[in-house]
C-alpha cells in the first residue's frame, strides 16, 4: 500500500481485499499491553503467546515486492551489529561522546539546567538514573535524559554535523539514562553501537530534505532528526524486534518539532532535552505494544510534515558487510567556543583581522566601521543582545568580543561581560553584508571581517574552514584538553581522568556503568579558571 | 455568586449595544504590543465576569461530555498501555487522580496525560470549529493541577471554569490564524499544534502567572506542539491529546520557575519561524484585554458533540445511511437485503486519511466513511459496539464494504462547517435508495438537547463509575460555577 508515492492510504489493491477480513482483529490483539513477545516470522507474521497466528502485517510484505521505507529503518536498526562499526566510525564516534560529556558537564552550571532540574525533581521513580555531576541526585530515566539533555546543550557548545543539526546531546542523554536501569546491563560496546545507530538514523533522515542542507528557518533540526536519532538508539539498546522498531520511530515522529523562533532564547537547550527524552519514550512505549503508523517515513503527512521538499528514501541493507555508515564519510565539528557554530567563522575572521591591523597599531577607539560579510540567516543575526543566549547567537557579538578581547571564551559570554559600554559601543559600528556567494550552509559558507579605521585604514581578514571544522578536525590532544577543562569545572580530577579513559576505551568496557560512576565524581571546590582558557 | 452572573450579564450585553471604537481599544492596549505579549496579557486579565451565561452553560456542557468520554476511555487499550507505563516508569505519587481508577493516583503531569489518553482513545470527544478537539487537551490539565493544589487554595468552581474557558479560548484565537485550519487537516493533527497551547494557557491561568511568564508559558508550548497527521487511526493519535495536556501544563509549571522563551513565538517573523511553523498561510491576530469587552469565542460558535465513537466526518454519513436503512428495513429482514444490495455510493468531501475502504483496526475503523455508512446501512445506528471486533468481523458488513464507491463532488468541501454526507443505494433490481445529511444531530447548528447529552455521559459513565457518582457528577457539573472549590468535581471522578 505504500506504492503510490508513499501515501499508504490510497484505496487498496484487490490484493489487499483478500486478507482484510481475517486481518481485522489483528490490530486490537497485537496492540494488547505487556507480556506479549512479538515473533517475526519472514517479516510478515506476528505470533502471540495464547493467539492463533495472525496475519497483521499488510499485504505488500508477504509479497516481497515492496519494501517500505519505514520497515527499511526497523530493520536497520535491528540488525546492526558491532561488527559493523569501523575504526573510523569508532573513533569520531567516541571523540562525539566525549566532547558531549564535557560540554554537558559544563552545562549542569547553567540556569537553565537548574530550572529544568528543581521541576524534574518533582518526580521519583524506581528506576533511578544519574545527573552527570550530581552525585546526589537521581531521576527516573526520562527526567534524567530530559534534564542531560539540557545541559549538553545549555550553551550550544555540543557537536554540529552535515546537514546541520547537534547530533549527540539527543542520543548519549537518553542512552545512558536507559542503560542504568537495564537488567541486562549493556557493555561499552553496546553503548557504542546504540549511539551509533542513534547518530546513523538521524544523518539518514537529514539527508531526505536537500533544504535541510542548509541552516534551518522552519523547524529547530535536532528537535525533529533528534527525537528519532534518540527513539531508534533506545531501541537498539532495548532490543526491540524490527516492527517495534519501527513503531518506535512513528511515535517520535508525533514528539518532534520545535519551531525556530525559541532559538537564543532559554528553551532551545530544552529541544535537545525533549529530543532525548521523548525518543526514550517512544521506544518505551513500542516496547509494550504501542503503535504508530508503520509508514510514517514513508509518506508527506507523516516526518514529512516537517520539511518542504522530502524526498525519503530506504536504509540500505544492514545485515550485509556492504552497509557504510555516514559518520564514515562525513565527520561532526567540535566548537570551541559555545556559540552557534556559524560564529566559529566569523571569530576566526575577527581574530586575523585584528592581527594584521595590530601590525600597525591597533586602538579600539579608532575603528570607525566594522563589516561582516556572513551568510543570510535572521536568526543568528542579531546586533544588540542583551541574554546570553542572544549573544550566543549573534555574529555582531562574537565578532566584536574577539575584536575587544583578542579571544572568544565560555567567560564571554557572562553577563556582566555582554552589558560592556565599550562592547556596546563597538558593536555599534558593526555592519552585516549578506554576499550573494555566500550560502547558509555550514559545508560552504564563510565569514569576511573588515575593519576600518578613522585614519582610513583597512583591512579585511577571511575564515572558509575554522579549527573544529569537519574539514579541519580538532587534534585528540585539543579536543581532551576541551573535556578536561570543561568536565574539571564539575569533576574531580579522578572523575576526569576516569572518564576519558573509559570513553577511549568504551569498545571493551565490560559495563558501560562504570562510565556513570565517574560522571558521578563531584570536585568540592568549583575551580573557576576554566572560563578564561582558549583551546 | 448571582451577583456575580448578574454583573456579567450585563456587562456582555453592555458591550454588545456599544460597538468599540478603536480609539477606546488602543487606550488599553500598549501600543506596538506584539501579539504573543497581548496573548499573555489577556490570559493574565481575564476575569470570571467575563464569561457570558452562554459561554458558562456551553463550558460546561463540554466539561460534562468530556468526563463522560474520559470514563468510558479508561476501559481501552491504549489508556491501559498509557497507564502502565506511567507505573512502571515512575514511583507512585499520589497526587492527581485517574478517570475511573479510585486507587491510583499519579503525578500532576502523568495525570494529565493518561486522562488526556482516555478522553481521545475513541475519538468520542468534542469538536470544534476550525477543527480541533479542545477539551481533551486542556480539562485533564486543569482537573490534574486542581488536584495537586492544596485543600485550602482549591480553585472555586468559577475559577475552575475560567480557566478551562482560556484554555478553549487560546486554542479557538489560534486556529483563525490560518485559513486553512478552517478545514479537515493534511499535515499536522491539530489537537497537537493548538492543544498544547490551550493547556498551557488554561494551567498559567488557574497558577495565576502574571503577564510575561503566560505568553512565556506559550512560548514553552510552542517547542512541543506539531504531530504529523499520518498517526491518524493508530493508536498513537490518542497519545497526541494525552501529550498536548500534560506538555501545556508542563510548559506553564516552568514558566512558573522563571523558563523563558521567545517573546515573538506567535508573531509572524520573516525567516525566523515561530507558531507559523505549522502553518503556510498564517496571519496573526493581537487579543484585545478582557475589559474591552472581550467576547469568547464559544459565545459565538459553539461545539459539535458526537453521539457515537469515531471521527466527526463520519456522522453525516452514518446519519444519511441511517435514513436509508429505514428504507431497506420495508424490502426484508437485515441478512436478507444485504444480499439485494448492487451498489452503494458515498457521496462525501476529499479527505485521504478517513477514506479507508477495509478498516483493519478500531482505530481505523473510527476513521473509515466506507465503515461507518455500511454499519448504519446494517444496524441503522453506529454506536459504541459497531467498533468491537465481533461487529467488525460480521460477513454480511464486509459484504457491504465490497459494494461501497466513493464520490467527491466540487460542492462538499472538507470542511465541517459545509460538508454532508449523502449514500446512495442501489438494488440489485435497479431501484435506488438515497440518503442525504447536511446537518447531524449533535452538530454545532443542531446542538444535543441536555437530554440526550446527559444520555450519552451516562452511557458512557456507567461502565465505570456507580449511578450515585454518576448522578452527583451531572448535578455537581451544571452548577460548577457555584461552588466554593472544586472538591465536589474531584472526588466524583473515580
Amino acid at each position: 500500500m505504500i506504492s503510490e508515492n508513499g501515501e499508504p492510504d490510497s484505496p487498496q489493491p484487490d490484493a489487499a481485499r483478500s486478507v482484510s477480513a481475517s486481518a481485522m482483529f489483528c490490530a486490537p490483539l497485537c496492540a494488547a499491553a505487556g507480556g506479549s513477545v512479538e515473533v517475526p516470522l519472514t517479516g510478515s507474521l506476528l505470533m502471540k503467546p495464547g493467539l492463533t497466528m495472525c496475519v497483521c502485517a499488510r499485504p505488500y510484505r508477504a509479497s516481497g515486492l515492496s519494501w517500505g521505507i519505514t520497515e527499511s529503518f526497523g530493520a536497520g536498526i535491528h540488525a546492526l551489529r558491532s561488527s559493523q562499526l569501523t575504526d573510523v566510525v569508532i573513533n569520531r564516534s567516541k571523540r562525539m561522546m566525549l566532547d558531549t560529556l564535557g560540554v554537558g558537564l559544563l552545562g549542569t552550571r547553567t540556569d537553565v539546567f537548574q530550572k529544568a532540574l528543581r521541576y524534574s525533581q518533582l518526580f521519583t521513580s524506581e528506576y533511578r538514573s544519574s545527573i552527570w555531576g550530581r552525585s546526589e541526585i537521581t531521576l527516573p530515566p526520562y527526567y534524567a535524559a530530559f534534564v542531560n539533555g539540557i545541559a549538553v546543550h545549555s550553551m550550544d557548545f555540543d557537536d554540529t554535523w552535515h546537514p546541520a543539526t547537534h547530533p549527540s546531546g539527543a542520543v548519549l542523554p537518553a542512552l545512558l539514562a536507559l542503560a542504568e536501569t537495564l537488567p541486562s546491563r549493556p557493555s561499552g560496546l553496546d553503548l557504542l553501537l546504540a549511539f551509533n545507530v542513534g547518530i546513523e538514523v538521524q544523518g539518514r533522515l537529514m539527508r531526505f530534505s536537500k533544504e535541510a542542507y542548509n541552516i534551518p528557518e522552519r523547524f529547530h533540526p535536532p528537535s525533529v532528526v533528534g527525537v528519532m536519532g534518540s527513539a531508534a538508539a533506545s531501541a537498539k539498546l532495548l532490543g526491540l524486534s524490527p516492527s517495534q522498531c519501527s513503531h518506535a520511530l512513528a511515535i517520535a515522529a508525533s514528539s518532534a518539532g520545535a519551531p525556530l523562533a525559541n532559538a537564543a532564547t532559554q528553551t532551545k537547550p530544552l529541544h535537545i532535552g525533549n529530543a532525548a527524552r521523548r525518543g526514550l519514550e517512544a521506544a518505551q512505549l513500542a516496547a509494550m505494544g504501542l503503535e504508530g503508523n508503520q509508514a510514517i517515513l514513508d509518506m508527506n503527512r507523516g516526518l514529512g510534515v516537517y520539511y518542504n521538499d522530502y524526498s525519503p528514501s530506504a536504509m540500505p541493507d544492514c545485515a550485509t558487510n556492504a552497509f557504510k555508515w555516514i559518520l564514515e564519510d562525513q565527520d561532526v565539528a567540535f566548537k570551541r567556543i559555545p556559540a552557534h557554530l556559524a560564529m566559529h567563522w566569523l571569530v576566526d575572521a575577527a581574530l586575523s583581522a585584528r592581527a594584521k591591523l595590530q601590525e600597525t597599531i591597533f586602538d579600539l577607539s579608532q575603528i570607525q566601521r566594522v563589516t561582516l560579510r556572513v551568510p543570510p540567516s535572521k536568526y543568528i543575526n542579531c546586533p544588540l543582545p542583551t541574554t546570553e543566549h542572544q549573544a550566543r547567537h549573534s555574529f555582531q557579538f562574537n565578532a566584536c568580543s574577539a575584536l575587544m578581547d583578542n579571544r572568544v571564551t565560555v567567560a564571554s559570554f557572562d553577563q556582566d561581560q555582554i552589558n560592556r559600554p565599550a562592547l556596546k559601543e563597538l558593536l555599534s559600528k558593526v555592519e552585516i553584508e549578506t554576499p550573494a556567494d555566500n550560502q547558509p550552509s555550514f559545508d560552504n559558507m564563510y565569514c569576511e571581517v573588515q575593519i576600518e579605521t578613522a585614519q582610513g585604514e583597512s583591512c579585511t581578514a577571511r575564515c572558509n574552514t575554522f579549527y573544529g571544522h569537519w574539514r579541519k578536525p580538532l587534534s585528540q590532544e585539543d579536543l581532551v584538553e576541551k573535556f578536561s577543562l570543561n568536565a574539571s569545572s564539575v569533576l574531580s580530577a579522578e572523575g576526569v581522568e576516569g572518564v576519558i579513559d573509559v570513553v577511549g576505551n568504551i569498545e571493551k568496557v565490560s559495563e558501560c556503568s562504570v562510565l556513570g560512576s565517574y560522571l558521578r565524581m563531584n570536585s568540592n571546590a568549583h575551580q573557576q579558571v576554566y572560563g578564561m582558557r582558549t583551546i | 455568586m448571582l451577583s456575580v452572573l448578574q454583573k456579567t450579564t450585563r456587562s456582555v450585553q453592555a458591550v454588545r449595544g456599544v460597538h468599540q471604537s478603536a480609539s477606546q481599544v488602543l487606550k488599553h492596549r500598549p501600543q506596538e504590543e506584539t501579539v504573543t505579549a497581548s496573548f499573555g496579557r489577556f490570559i493574565n486579565e481575564v476575569k470570571p465576569q467575563h464569561l457570558s451565561p452562554v459561554v458558562l452553560q456551553r463550558s460546561k456542557r463540554m466539561v460534562l461530555d468530556s468526563i463522560g468520554v474520559g470514563l468510558i476511555g479508561s476501559t481501552t487499550d491504549v489508556f491501559e498501555l498509557a497507564l502502565q507505563h506511567c507505573q512502571h516508569m515512575y514511583a507512585a505519587d499520589y497526587i492527581s487522580s485517574v478517570y475511573g481508577r479510585s486507587g491510583v493516583r499519579l503525578s500532576p503531569t502523568l495525570a494529565a496525560f493518561v486522562n488526556g489518553v482516555a478522553t481521545h482513545s475513541m475519538d468520542f470527544d468534542d469538536t470544534w470549529h476550525p477543527a480541533t478537539h479542545p477539551s481533551g487537551a486542556v480539562l485533564p490539565a486543569v482537573l490534574a493541577l486542581s488536584d495537586m493544589m492544596p485543600a485550602s487554595r482549591k480553585p472555586s468552581g468559577l475559577d475552575f471554569l475560567l480557566a478551562f474557558n482560556v484554555g478553549i479560548e487560546i486554542q479557538g484565537r489560534l486556529m483563525r490564524f490560518s485559513n486553512e485550519a478552517c478545514n479537515i487537516p493534511k499535515r499536522f493533527h491539530p489537537p497537537t499544534v493548538v492543544g498544547p497551547m490551550g493547556s498551557a494557557a488554561a494551567c498559567a491561568r488557574l497558577l495565576s502567572l502574571d503577564p510575561s511568564q503566560c505568553s512565556h508559558a506559550l512560548a514553552i508550548a510552542a517547542s512541543l506542539a506539531g504531530a504529523p497527521m499520518a498517526n491518524a487511526a493508530t493508536q498513537s493519535k490518542p497519545l497526541h491529546i494525552g501529550n498536548a495536556s500534560r506538555l501545556g501544563l508542563e510548559a506553564a509549571l516552568l514558566a512558573s520557575r522563571g523558563l523563558e522563551a521567545s517573546p515573538l513565538v506567535l508573531d509572524a517573523v520573516a525567516g525566523v519561524a515561530g507558531f507559523n511553523a505549522f502553518y503556510e498561510d498564517y496571519v496573526p491576530q493581537s487579543l484585545d484585554t478582557p475589559n474591552d469587552g472581550h467576547a469568547f469565542l464559544l459565545e459565538e460558535q459553539d461545539m459539535g458533540f458526537k453521539r457515537f465513537p469515531a471521527h466527526l466526518g463520519m456522522h453525516w454519513v452514518a446519519d444519511a445511511a441511517a435514513s436509508v436503512h429505514k428504507l431497506l428495513v420495508g424490502v426484508g429482514p437485515g441478512k436478507f437485503w444485504s444480499d439485494q444490495v448492487q451498489d452503494i455510493l458515498l457521496r462525501v468531501p476529499r479527505s485521504k486519511y478517513i477514506n479507508r475502504p477495509f478498516p483493519e483496526s478500531e482505530h481505523e475503523a473510527r476513521h473509515s466513511f466506507q465503515f461507518n455508512a455500511c454499519s448504519a446501512l446494517l444496524d441503522g445506528e453506529v454506536t459504541v459496539q459497531s467498533f468491537t471486533p465481533w461487529a467488525m468481523s460480521r460477513p454480511e458488513l464486509h459484504a457491504l464494504l465490497d459494494r461501497v464507491r466513493l464520490e467527491h463532488p466540487h460542492d462538499n468541501p472538507a470542511n465541517f462547517n459545509q460538508m454532508y454526507g449523502e449514500v446512495q443505494v442501489t438494488l440489485v433490481g435497479g431501484d435506488i435508495l438515497k440518503g442525504r445529511c447536511d446537518t447531524f444531530y449533535g452538530h454545532w447548528r443542531n446542538p444535543l438537547t441536555s437530554e440526550s447529552l446527559r444520555k450519552k455521559f451516562r452511557s458512557n459513565a456507567e461502565l465505570v463509575l456507580p449511578s450515585e457518582k454518576i448522578e452527583r457528577l451531572i448535578e455537581v457539573v451544571e452548577k460548577l460555577e457555584k461552588f466554593e472549590d472544586c472538591n465536589d468535581l474531584l472526588s466524583q471522578l473515580h
